[in-house]
């Protein structure tokens, strides 16, 4: 070998020893990226299980506490899994005996469930199937279920799970509530009718007297003195105030019971019936102020309750020229009325009262003191409040409101 | 008016009314008017359909007071409505009662008028003056 041969052969190796050092660094580079790469991976993984066992223990935690029956079931309706309220709730256990969700449908309903659970199996899901399951006890309850189908990763489905509440006291609540409304209408309707018959029966022996005074009156004219005739005529006068006072009584008992459907009321015409059946004194004017709402609710008790108040402000006016002002003002919820007059004006002491029954101010032939009890009833009937501004001498305004 | 006076007829009424002032009162009112019309007094329904039952002397309208004992008057309306040979005869009630249920009941049943008893004498009779006045001047079925 010659020297020169020796030279090239010393550099390439040289060269190789040199390429070789590089790339064992780069090899050593990498190893150390790839260690650290792992162990960082290492730490996710660890992260990752330990989420997972989280998780786990999370779902864990909501199955075995969820205060409603949890059920995991195949498709074929086969019961995989129940957390303990559902054992409970159902009666079956199934770590003991096999379940089939077919077996808790109630007969009645079998139809229903079916329908359901092709909803489910083509949907993926349902939502507030409420229906009768009977248990193992033989129990019959009413339940509200919502179900999803579990997948597979091909998008198969696999399983179904489903959260059962418990309402069979809600609807034994519900029915029972039911059983009361329809026997408190049921009662409202009888007291009504008992009141017309009470109200009968007290008004014809007034009838009777009325028509004897007549007699006697008649078959006596121009023998009877003066006394008696007086007599006589606060007899009659008595029997207005008793009449007056039963058809009152009447009134106020039939005004708060809630009646047949409710319908729409076009306040316009409940005022232009009013105008025509209040007796208006040529001295007093009725003033409204702009047209009124049509409201809901039963056209008598709506004509009770504006003349009621009408008529109070007619009889109680004492100014050469009376005014009764009807207005209203419309809020969201309900709509305030008012009706104002410029009469002689209700004391700030008495202003509670005036609601309750027989507390009349003002005891004559036509004030039975039933009139502002039977608004008020009404008024609360239409879950409204009514209260007053007053001035002796001066007037006093009503408002009230009605719910819309 | 005095010829119409003349026009009037007298009627055959049959009152059904339990209450002995009441029949008073009709008898007081009839017999302060003009026209002789022949009160048949019934107290209950029982006796009123006793008397129509016969089919003969039928009265021209009947006064119906709805308060009445066992059979009351709505149930004795329906019984007159549903009878071919009694349905024809002019029932006007004649009660205290204004209960809106029993109006419309009558009305759908068959009546020729709901007359309120007012407190007043003076106002009944001039109501039972004109009620009797009315069915006078009309052509009815047994004249």
């Amino acid at each position: 070998m010659s020297q020169e041969q020796i030279e090239i052969l010393q550099r390439a190796l040289k060269r190789e020893k040199a390429a070789r050092k590089a790339a064992e660094k780069i090899l050593e580079d990498k190893s150390r990226e790839l260690y650290a790469l792992s162990e960082e991976l290492k730490i996710s993984n660890e992260k990752l299980a330990a989420s997972v066992t989280e998780k786990s223990s999370q779902l864990e935690g909501v199955f075995k506490n969820i205060n409603d029956a949890y059920v995991v079931m195949d498709i074929k309706g086969n019961v995989l899994k129940m957390n303990s309220v559902a054992t409970n709730f159902f009666g079956y256990d199934i770590s003991k005996e096999k379940l089939n969700i077919v077996k808790l449908i109630y007969q009645a309903d079998a139809t229903y469930a079916f329908e359901s659970f092709n909803t489910l199996l083509n949907t993926g899901s349902f939502s507030n199937y409420t229906a009768r399951i009977i248990t193992k006890k033989k129990e019959i309850k009413w339940v509200q279920i919502n179900a999803t189908i579990i997948y597979d990763e091909q998008h198969k489905p696999i399983a179904a799970q489903g959260i059962a509440r418990d309402i069979t006291e809600l609807k034994n609540l519900e029915k029972q509530k039911e059983k009361i409304l329809k026997e408190l209408e049921k009662s409202n309707g009888e007291l009504y009718e008992y009141a017309h018959i009470v109200s009968h029966d007290l008004k014809t022996p007034l009838r009777s007297i009325d028509a004897l005074v007549s007699w006697i009156k008649m078959d006596n004219e121009g023998s009877l003195d003066a006394t008696t005739l007086q007599n006589l005529k606060l007899i009659e006068e008595t029997l207005e105030t008793m009449e007056n006072l039963i058809s009152n009584i009447l009134e106020y008992s039939s005004a708060g019971s809630g009646t047949s459907e409710s319908q729409d009321v076009n306040l316009n015409e409940t005022m232009l019936n009013i105008q025509k059946l209040l007796f208006i004194p040529e001295h007093i004017s009725i003033q409204i102020l702009k047209e009124l709402p049509v409201t809901k609710g039963d056209p008598t008790k709506f004509q009770q309750l504006f003349q009621n108040l009408m008529s109070n402000a007619i009889k109680f006016s004492n100014k050469e020229k009376g005014i009764v002002v009807i207005d209203y003002v419309e809020k969201p919820s309900f709509y305030q009325f008012s009706v104002k007059d410029n009469g002689i004006g209700i004391e700030k002491k008495f202003h509670d009262r005036i609601f309750k029954i027989f507390h009349s101010l003002n005891k004559s032939k036509e004030s039975t003191g039933i009139g502002l009890s039977i608004v008020k009833k009404i008024v609360d009937l239409y879950e409204g409040t009514i209260w007053l501004e007053s001035e002796l001498g001066k007037g006093t305004t009503f408002f009230f409101t009605i719910k819309k | 008016m005095l010829k119409l006076e003349k026009m009037k007829k007298p009627l055959k009424v049959l009152l059904i009314e339990d209450n002995m002032i009441e029949i008073m009162k009709m008898n007081r009112t009839v017999s302060l008017l003009k026209a002789k019309h022949e009160i048949t007094e019934a107290k209950n329904a029982e006796e009123a359909l006793a008397i129509l039952e016969t089919k003969t002397n039928l009265p021209d309208i009947i006064l119906l007071d709805l308060n009445m004992p066992k059979i009351n008057g709505i149930e004795f309306l329906a019984i007159l409505k549903n009878d071919p040979d009694l349905r024809h005869i002019p029932t006007i009630i004649l009660t205290t009662s204004d209960n809106r249920k029993d109006i419309l009941e009558c009305y759908r049943i068959g009546i020729s008028g709901y007359i309120l008893k007012p407190l007043k004498y003076e106002e009944y009779v001039s109501k039972i003056e004109i009620a009797l006045s009315y069915w006078s001047i009309n052509e009815l079925k047994s004249a």
